[in-house]
């Protein structure tokens, strides 16, 4: 893993006391926006307001546990990475339903259920992965960046709630504006806690505006300074009818979590190529667990959180050291429930702004991640499809009522993104060979076959441009320096096979073995005779491969070039 | 491959456009070696339009650079990047010739006014 250079303090780095202290603030200031998804299901539950004191007291903790089980590796548990958790919109939909239809008791249950549920699946997705190719991580983060940030659009032109006023629009401007312009053009600490400090001068200018209404003000005056939160006053129930719901909702979070620990590796490694599954099996498991604790503790389904793990991307301060802070500063909210209660009452317009702010990295990683691959025809509508299908849930949020049975598919963008992506893909993988044969003959136009051979069934194969751009060198020069120097008897005879972990390359043909030297030939053999133009190809197509190897039986001479993929 | 050449202050710039295969190399640096034997030694080869270049393409550019030597000229290599900058790296070619950014500063380099 090598730091890249936009990193200040890196995973394994311990940062300055204040640095840490200040950036776990400014990671509570963003996991305290979704703080709205357990208040909303106990509105919907009709709580009364002492038991939902308790219950955010008991939320807290459940967040801070789930961000030490994230950092830190527990046996099989925990990705190793600053990845925060945070209650998460994918079980919105189905907790809502819980909560009419059984209140309380049947939201903790199904929590609990869709939590061991995810855990279960963080062993399987290993297996799973050639139905989870890169571009499908990609379109999942890209979702969740589209997604949050339509939620954060949500709050202020939703039109659900109260008007929004021109106050409200100019405390959204000033903490946009301050965010990005600290992101964009300060240093050091301005940059680092940028959200931190757009957050403040959010809630300074909301103040100022007076945008925080009656209840939320009462909530804020009624909270006690230092309470201990109750817990114990929880009961659990069982809906079969509702485990469709909360398994899907389990798939997508684990789906999400895969995205966002992604989101993580990259940020955190400059040579980043690929998924690391190792450190995503631990990250789901400890998901999944954190959401069965929520549950047990009385609260909703919990996620790693892609905002501040963009927030962390933004600000360069990835330290595992900052989730042990998070961690702290929860703990310490829970006991103090007047300041618990002032994040709870964020105004919406801070909320969408710190929504947009810090979604904006994860959208442009989904991106990256989808373009990392060659795409053919077949993964190219993939990604669209999914991508259009996940936006019209959040145009057209009729469509759930329109299609009752397919409700817990089309009730939430991501959930149905990730559905479309994976579908598409297990039926397009239909047709697609992973071991491939081209023949040439020695014409003028072997080149460019050899290009259109390799181009192609990269894109078929979803492989990395570079990996296919050197085997079409070395195959390219191959091809070249058989025919004009190794006195080939017939045609050539290329065999290519493919996974996501390797690409091999066997040329055969009847003639004089090629060396492949380790070292190249003197300027003058070169210049000066065949055999030093032969050995340079030799020496050039070793070097180009990973792994080289020729050998002849009986004058059929076999090259193997190996590429990691 | 096509070869484009045409005179810039003083300086022959030599724009191979295409691929450099083991048949295009020989008529690449025939044309080349040829240019500089008639007393046009300033030369720029500019690679920025070349795809592929094999074994037989470094050969004539060593080639070239060893005639323009013998006539005490000047040569400068410009538009290595990509692919064709992968295989110069990986040959160990980048210590054999003058190679320049931009052209230029390969022309200002080898020009009669230059260094």
């Amino acid at each position: 893993m090598k730091k890249p250079p936009d990193i200040v303090h890196g995973l394994e780095e311990a940062p300055p006391p204040v640095v840490t202290i200040l950036s776990g603030v400014q990671h509570v200031g963003l996991i305290a926006i979704n703080l709205v998804y357990p208040l909303l299901v106990f509105r919907i539950a009709e709580t009364p307001t002492q038991t939902v004191v308790n219950l955010v007291g008991a939320a807290m903790l459940v967040l801070a546990a789930a961000t030490l089980l994230q950092a830190l590796r527990f046996g099989p548990v925990g990705s190793g990475f600053m990845c925060p958790a945070v209650f998460t919109a994918t079980y919105l939909g189905p907790s809502l339903i819980a909560a009419k239809l059984g209140g309380l008791p049947l939201v903790f249950g199904m929590t609990v259920f869709a939590g061991f549920l995810e855990a279960a699946l963080a062993p399987l997705l290993n297996r799973l992965r050639p139905i989870f190719p890169p571009e499908i991580s990609g379109v999942v983060i890209f979702m969740i960046g589209v997604s949050a940030s339509i939620a954060g659009l949500r709050l202020m032109l939703g039109g659900e709630g109260a008007p929004v006023s021109s106050a409200e629009w100019s405390v959204a401007t000033i903490t946009l504006a301050t965010m990005i312009i600290l992101s964009v053009w300060a240093r050091g600490m301005a940059r680092m806690l940028c959200a931190l400090v757009g957050l403040a001068i959010g809630y300074m200018a909301a103040a100022i505006a007076g945008i925080f209404d009656v209840a939320q003000s009462d909530a804020i005056d009624g909270a006690a300074w230092v309470d201990v939160p109750q817990l114990g006053q929880v009961s659990w129930s069982f809906d079969l009818g509702l485990a469709v719901p909360f398994a899907i909702a389990a798939l997508a979070a684990a789906m999400k979590a895969l995205g966002v620990i992604t989101i993580c590796q990259r940020t955190n490694d400059a040579e980043w190529v690929r998924p690391d599954m190792s450190s995503i099996k631990r990250g789901v498991l400890a998901d999944g667990a954190a959401t069965a604790l929520s549950g047990l503790a009385g609260a909703v389904g919990t996620s790693t959180s892609a905002s501040n793990a963009g927030l962390a991307a933004m600000t360069g301060v990835t330290s595992r050291r900052i989730a042990f802070a998070i961690a702290t500063i929860l703990v310490l909210l829970a006991f103090v429930p007047k300041l618990a209660a002032v994040l709870a009452s964020m105004p919406r317009a801070i909320m969408m702004a710190a929504l947009l702010f810090s979604m904006t990295s994860v959208i442009i990683q989904g991106i990256q991640i989808m373009s990392s691959r060659l795409l053919d025809a077949r993964r190219s509508l993939t990604i669209a499809f999914a991508i259009v299908a996940g936006i019209a849930v959040d145009i057209f949020p009729a469509i759930a009522q329109a299609t009752p049975l397919a409700g817990p598919l089309v009730g939430s963008s991501l959930v149905l993104a990730t559905v479309t992506a994976l579908g598409l893909n297990l039926l397009f993988r239909l047709g697609v060979k992973q071991k491939v044969r081209l023949t040439l003959a020695g014409e003028a136009t072997d080149l460019e076959t050899i290009e259109g051979f390799f181009a192609g069934h990269g894109r078929a194969w979803g492989a990395r441009p570079e990996v296919i751009g050197r085997a079409i060198f070395g195959v390219q020069q191959l091809a070249d320096v058989i025919f004009e120097n190794c006195a080939p008897q017939g045609p050539i005879a290329i065999e290519a096979s493919f996974d996501e972990f390797n690409l091999d390359v066997r040329v055969h043909y009847q003639g004089e073995l090629l060396e492949l030297p380790d070292s190249r030939p003197t300027d003058q053999d070169i210049r000066e005779s065949a055999d030093g133009v032969r050995r340079l190809a030799g020496f050039l197509v070793r070097r180009n491969a990973d792994r080289a190897r020729a050998s002849s039986l009986r004058g059929r001479v076999t090259i193997h070039f190996h590429f990691d993929h | 491959m096509e070869l484009d050449i045409r005179a810039s202050d003083g300086v022959a710039v030599v724009e191979p456009k295409g691929r450099i295969d083991s048949v295009a190399a020989q008529a690449f640096g025939d044309r080349v070696c040829a240019l500089v034997r008639a007393g046009e030694n300033r030369v720029v080869i500019d690679l920025a339009n070349v795809a592929y270049m094999s074994s037989a393409g470094f050969r004539s550019l060593l080639i070239v650079g060893k005639t323009v030597e013998q006539t005490a000229g000047q040569l400068a290599l410009c538009g290595v990047s990509g692919e064709v900058k992968r295989l110069f790296d990986i040959g160990g070619f980048n210590e054999l010739f003058v190679i320049c950014p931009t052209r230029a500063e390969s022309v200002a380099k080898v020009g009669p006014a230059g260094p």
